[in-house]
Order: structure tokens, then C-alpha cells, then sequence
């Protein structure tokens, strides 16, 4: 997989009118790789994603692009790198293939290049038989597709990804997850961002975990899970959380975290399973008006929740 | 430069758009005709200029200044002898302008000298004095064209055979013509008006509002939905210059716009038989201006509101007010002064003054430069604000 860094983020800071978006991020991403940006929306991961595509300028840091500093060689880099914007950036009175012919053309393809190109990812996006339709008439996960083809028209050597599978059917977001995984194992180096937890735990080789405008944590899927240990979640659902109920459940043994949120609380404990009867009975008689309640092996929410204290949300 | 990429996509796109087509083209030629036909001789009634004549002259000349004043249809010419009497006259605001023909015109025509004609006039009724003067500056320079003739026959001799001899005359003659020896400024003649139809008045009058709402309206709606759909984002992240994004959008615009203008205006050529005048480079020079500050106006509309609904309603508002008081629908010089001063800060005033310079006084080039120097100085003003404040992230 790893045959050289490709991308360097140092030390990252973007202020926007006093608020910090981005705070001190640093990490470093290898040639081949596929990482995931995961975190909440707002937490930070398009405008960190932006800055690297030369879209904002950073308030400080540096970052490289295949040895391209984003502040001195911005058109170079924006030849080598492919974008897939969260919205539908395209024109919807005009065909998938006058779209995908527009951008080639801004991205200086021509001729039969063009002609033959628009055709390979016509292939692989899956949509050669609708190419000559308006794209007011496709299906939003269609559009997605076409959407992506056009960030890899110039077959760029690194591509960014925000919220790829955001809005999409099953069946579009299988495709795009094989498409990006073709894409990775032809050697293209592959950022993207999501608060989507299958995203990151299908196609990501190494995970990282943004909130607040930090970088809290960016390992792989099995490193970033050993650090919540033996931990389990249970999600209650209830009509009416009580104060005391909170305080009642943090006094069991082997509860670590408790946190509650427009009638859902979320407890983090060890040994789950054993402790669920427990735990509902205390609820009860605390005057929770349990509505159900669901047990989580440990995943990137465990994860999140363990690291930040609150939870993974779209 | 990838400017006229993004130029020709915009360009597709409206003509995939059955509803622009419809608003840029048919709609106002269909607008035109109903106002045009249904007021027809309703601004012919309107404008009657009032003049006084005062002839110290009598001679040849300046008698048939005087008929060639009484020919025109929109002037109310009379003669008064005396000149304190006429200047009297017009202090009272019995007449709105007088012209005075000085002693000794036609002679000083005749051997060559430099003359003066006045106008004196009423201040509160400037585009009547406006109209009167050009017409007056338009005779003024063809006379001018005698003088120095007469002038640079007398001081050469005629006839010329050799090259270096022709050179020598049109070198004496051309210093004979700056200033221009009968008191003019214009650099044309303006030496037959055409009839003042409705037509007149409502074909540019509604091209030009309907251009506007092609170029202020469509067009910064246009550049708001590029930034909303996240299709501008796109173009930035594309290995583009700035100005290549901003060079596009406002090529697409500006073609769009003088397409239809250059169309509704031939519309009502062959239409209505509206006289165009004798100067077309003139012609595409005004509406190139007109076009080029209605396309900055949309520009700056753009980056001064935030979403594409607040675009479209800022631009219907200024498009409506700016031809209203402009004189798309009546002519201006109906209005009153304080309207008429206001009409000339915007577009439509300027436009309107531009297009009766051409199409009713014929005065090519040299009568529309005042116009075309405003209209351009308002398009580097929109532009220069909208791109030092237009927004790509």
C-alpha cells in the first residue's frame, strides 16, 4: 500500500471571524492509501478537505501535495488532484455527457481523448445507456455517480471525496463504494470525508477522527477500536429522562459514561450484557419511561462517544 | 484562456431553455407591436418643442436654416426680429430656447470666416434644449464643411495635381476644420430627421428593458445558482484563473444580451420600418456599451445579495423602476426636470438618449459618445465593485 508520503498536513489552522474551524491539525497520508475524515457536521472535515483543493487559503500550517506547497503551486496541484464535491455540481438541463465534456474541457482533454474518456467512466459509473439524458431526470444516487466521474475526467493522482454516500439508494452507494476501491487498487490515492460510520469502516485503510476542529485520533479501523477496550453501548429510547435516572445509572458498577439528548440516553459501561436487566430496573424506578433500548457491540460511535463524550450524528 | 468554455456552456443551456427564449425574444417583440399599434401618434402629438428665430442675417444661408428648422416635424418654430425682445420672451418662459442667427452669416459662410450661431434657453427644459442644440449642431457642421472648403481654396488655390500637393491641401484644410469655424462641437451632420413613430420610442424603449432583465436579472441569477449548486466551487477547484471563471460568466452574458438587443432592435427595422439611421458601426458601438454596463449591473446585483430569490427580486425591482423613470415606456423629456435628472443615473436614460441620437437624428458616431462614455464608465464602476467583492468560496 505505502510507497511514500503524498500528502503532509502541518500544525493546520483556519479561523473564520473568531470561530476556529480547523485547530492545529497535523497528519500525514501515503501514496495508495484511502483515509476517512469522520466527525459530526461542523466538525471541521470539509473546510481542512477545501484548503487542500486550494478552494479556502489556511490562517496557518502548512500543507503539501505530492511535494506541491497549496500556498505557492496551486495550479499544479489542481491538475493532479480530483474533487467530488458533497452537492451535485452539475448542470441539470444538460446530458451526462455534455457535462462530462464541459469539465473535460476545462480540464484541457479534447478530441477523441475526451471522446474515448467520457466513454471508460460512462462504463464505470454504470450509466452508458442514460449518457444522452438530461441529468434533471436521474435518480439522486445517478447523479452522484456522474458527479464523481467528472472529479476523475483528467485522471488525476489523488482523489478528495465529501460525503460521498451522503443522500444515496443501497444499490448507488454499493457502486460507489467499488468504484472508489477500483480507483485505490489502480494506485490512486483516495481523502475522504463522512459521518456516515459504513463509509469509514468499509473502504477506509486508516480512520480519522475529527471534531471540534481537531485531529482527536487516526489510526486503523482495529487500532482506533482497541482504545474503547471491552466497552458496549446501550441506546434507551424513552419518553421522559428524569435528572435523578441519570445520576441513579452512573452509580452501577462498571458504568463509564452517561449522556442524554432529546430522549435518547446513551450509556457507555463494561460487560453490557450482563448488567441490561440491571440497568432497565434502575431506569424504572428512577421514572424513566423506557421505550426501548438497544445494545451496541463496540464500533467507531463507541469510539466517538468514548473520545468525545457525545454522539456520531448526521 | 478558457474563458469561451464556460461562455458556450452557458449559452447551451439557454438555449435549452424554451421559457428564456420566450422572454428574451418573443415577449418583447410581441410587446412592441401591441404598444406600438395600439399608441400609434400618441408621442408624435406629445413632443412639440417650441423655438424662436431671431434672423440678423437675411441672407441666403440662414434662410434656409430657417426652413430647414420649420421642416422638422416636433419644432414649433417662430420668428421674432428683435433680439432683446426674444431674449425677454424666453426669461418669461414664453419660449423654452432661442436661436440667433448673428449679422453677416451667409457672408462669413461665403468667404470662409467663422461664425457663431447662439442658442439661448430655458434651463428647466434640458432634453428639449438637448434635442434643439443637436439639431442646431448638426446644421452647424455641415456648414463648417463650406467654410473650410473656402478656406482652404483661398489659402492653397486649386486645382492640385501631384500627390504632395493633395497631401499639402487636406493638411491645411484639417487645420481649418479644428475648432469648427461655425461654433460646433458634434462631428456629424445631422441633415434629415426621420418621422418620431411610436415605434421610435417603444422598440428600443422595451429592448431595452427587456435586455436588462436578460443581463441584470438572468444574469445574476445565473452566477447565484452557480454558487448555490456548488457548480462555481466545482470551476475553482479546476485548474482555472479567476478571471478565466468571471470571463465566462460575463462573455455569456454580455453575447446573450447583444444578440437580443441587436434582434429586437432589426425587429422593429423590418417590422415597422423603423429608420436605424445611416451609421451601423455606431449602432453596435451602443448597444455593445448598453449590453456591457447592463451586464455589470447584473454582476454587482449578484455578489450584493446573498441567494438566487433575493437576486430575482432586487433585479425585477431595478428593472421596473430603472424603465419606468428611464423612459423605456414614454420618452423621457415627458417627464419632469427633477425626473429627467434623476432618469440619468440609471442605464435606461442613457440608453434611450444613445438610441434617439441614432435613430431619429442620425447622428452617427460623434452624437452617441457622450452616451457610450457614460454607459461604459458606469460598466467599469459595476464591475470594478462586483469583482473586488465577488465571493468563490
Amino acid at each position: 500500500m505505502s510507497d511514500g508520503t503524498i500528502i503532509t498536513v502541518e500544525n493546520l489552522k483556519k479561523k473564520y471571524n473568531g470561530f476556529m474551524a480547523v485547530d492545529d491539525v497535523s497528519f500525514a497520508i501515503e501514496r495508495g492509501e484511502i483515509i476517512g475524515l469522520l466527525g459530526p457536521n461542523g466538525a471541521g472535515k470539509s473546510t481542512i478537505i477545501s484548503i487542500m483543493c486550494c478552494l479556502l487559503e489556511p490562517s496557518s500550517g502548512r500543507v503539501t501535495i505530492d511535494g506541491f506547497d497549496i500556498k505557492k503551486n496551486a495550479i499544479d496541484i489542481k491538475k493532479i488532484i480530483g474533487v467530488v464535491p458533497q452537492e451535485i455540481s452539475l448542470y441539470p438541463t444538460l446530458t451526462a455527457r455534455e457535462n462530462l465534456t464541459f469539465y473535460g474541457r476545462i480540464y484541457g482533454l479534447s478530441g477523441k481523448g475526451l471522446k474515448d474518456r467520457i466513454g471508460t467512466l460512462l462504463d464505470m459509473v454504470g450509466l452508458t445507456d442514460r449518457a444522452d439524458h438530461k441529468l434533471e431526470g436521474y435518480s439522486g444516487g445517478m447523479k452522484r455517480r456522474i458527479n464523481i466521474a467528472v472529479a476523475l475526467l483528467h485522471d488525476p493522482r489523488i482523489l478528495f471525496l465529501d460525503e460521498p454516500s451522503t443522500g444515496v439508494d443501497p444499490q448507488s452507494r454499493k457502486r460507489i463504494y467499488d468504484t472508489i476501491e477500483n480507483l485505490n487498487r489502480e494506485g490512486m490515492t483516495v481523502l475522504l470525508t463522512t459521518h456516515q460510520m459504513e463509509d469509514a469502516e468499509k473502504l477506509c485503510h486508516r480512520i480519522a477522527i475529527v471534531d471540534k476542529g481537531k485531529l482527536i485520533a487516526l489510526d486503523t479501523l482495529d487500532g482506533l477500536l482497541k482504545q474503547v477496550g471491552e466497552s458496549d453501548i446501550i441506546h434507551v429510547a424513552a419518553k421522559e429522562i428524569p435528572p435523578g435516572s441519570v445520576e441513579a445509572i452512573r452509580q452501577i458498577d462498571n458504568v463509564q459514561k452517561v449522556s442524554t439528548d432529546n430522549g435518547m440516553m446513551t450509556i457507555q459501561l463494561l460487560h453490557g450484557r450482563g448488567l441490561l436487566a440491571g440497568i432497565i430496573d434502575t431506569l424504572i424506578s428512577s421514572g424513566t419511561k423506557v421505550e426501548s433500548v438497544q445494545i451496541k457491540e463496540p464500533d467507531l460511535e463507541t469510539l466517538f462517544l468514548h473520545l468525545t463524550g457525545t454522539r456520531l450524528r448526521g | 484562456m478558457k474563458f469561451h468554455i464556460i461562455a458556450e456552456k452557458d449559452l447551451k443551456i439557454v438555449t435549452r431553455d424554451r421559457n428564456a427564449i420566450f422572454l428574451m425574444f418573443l415577449l418583447p417583440m410581441l410587446i412592441i407591436s401591441v404598444a406600438g399599434l395600439a399608441l400609434g401618434g400618441e408621442f408624435a402629438q406629445d413632443i412639440r418643442i417650441d423655438l424662436l428665430v431671431v434672423d440678423l442675417d437675411n441672407g441666403d444661408i440662414s434662410r434656409e436654416f430657417i426652413e430647414f428648422l420649420e421642416d422638422i416635424d416636433i419644432l414649433d418654430v417662430d420668428m421674432e426680429s428683435n433680439e432683446f425682445a426674444a431674449r425677454d420672451r424666453v426669461k418669461n418662459q414664453e419660449y423654452g430656447r432661442l436661436v440667433i442667427i448673428p449679422r453677416d452669416f451667409t457672408g462669413n459662410i461665403m468667404i470662409g470666416q467663422n461664425s457663431e450661431l447662439l442658442i439661448v434657453s430655458d434651463p428647466t427644459e434640458e432634453s428639449q434644449n438637448t434635442i434643439v442644440e443637436k439639431i442646431v449642431e448638426g446644421y452647424a457642421s455641415r456648414l463648417s464643411t463650406n467654410v473650410v472648403a473656402v478656406k482652404t481654396v483661398a489659402t492653397y488655390g486649386v486645382p492640385a495635381f501631384d500627390d504632395e500637393q493633395k497631401f499639402r491641401i487636406v493638411e491645411v484644410a484639417s487645420q481649418f476644420a479644428e475648432p469648427q469655424p461655425v461654433g460646433v462641437t458634434t462631428e456629424t451632420t445631422s441633415t434629415t430627421l426621420g418621422e418620431f413613430s411610436p415605434f421610435t420610442q417603444y422598440v428600443p424603449g422595451f429592448a431595452v428593458m427587456f435586455l436588462l432583465f436578460t443581463t441584470v436579472q438572468v444574469g445574476s441569477v445565473s452566477l447565484l445558482k452557480e454558487q448555490e449548486s456548488g457548480t462555481l466551487r466545482r470551476l475553482v477547484i479546476a485548474p482555472l484563473r479567476r478571471a478565466e471563471i468571471i470571463g465566462g460568466k460575463v462573455a455569456s452574458t454580455f453575447f446573450r444580451g447583444f444578440i437580443q438587443l441587436t434582434v429586437l432592435i432589426l425587429f422593429g427595422k423590418f417590422a415597422f420600418d423603423l429608420n436605424l439611421g445611416s451609421d451601423m458601426i455606431a449602432m453596435v458601438v451602443l448597444i455593445s456599451a448598453i449590453t456591457l454596463a447592463a451586464t455589470g449591473l447584473g454582476m454587482l446585483v449578484a455578489v450584493l445579495v446573498t441567494t438566487k430569490d433575493q437576486a430575482d427580486s432586487v433585479s425585477s425591482l431595478l428593472v421596473l423602476t430603472m424603465s419606468a423613470i428611464g423612459g423605456s415606456w414614454w420618452p423621457l423629456f415627458i417627464e419632469p426636470q427633477f425626473m429627467q435628472d434623476l432618469a440619468h443615473l440609471t442605464i435606461t436614460a442613457w440608453a434611450m438618449d444613445g438610441f434617439y441620437d441614432l435613430l431619429y437624428f442620425d447622428l452617427g458616431m460623434g452624437g452617441i459618445l457622450k452616451e457610450v462614455g457614460v454607459l461604459l464608465s458606469m460598466a467599469i464602476v459595476f464591475f470594478g465593485v462586483a469583482i473586488s467583492r465577488f465571493r468563490f468560496e
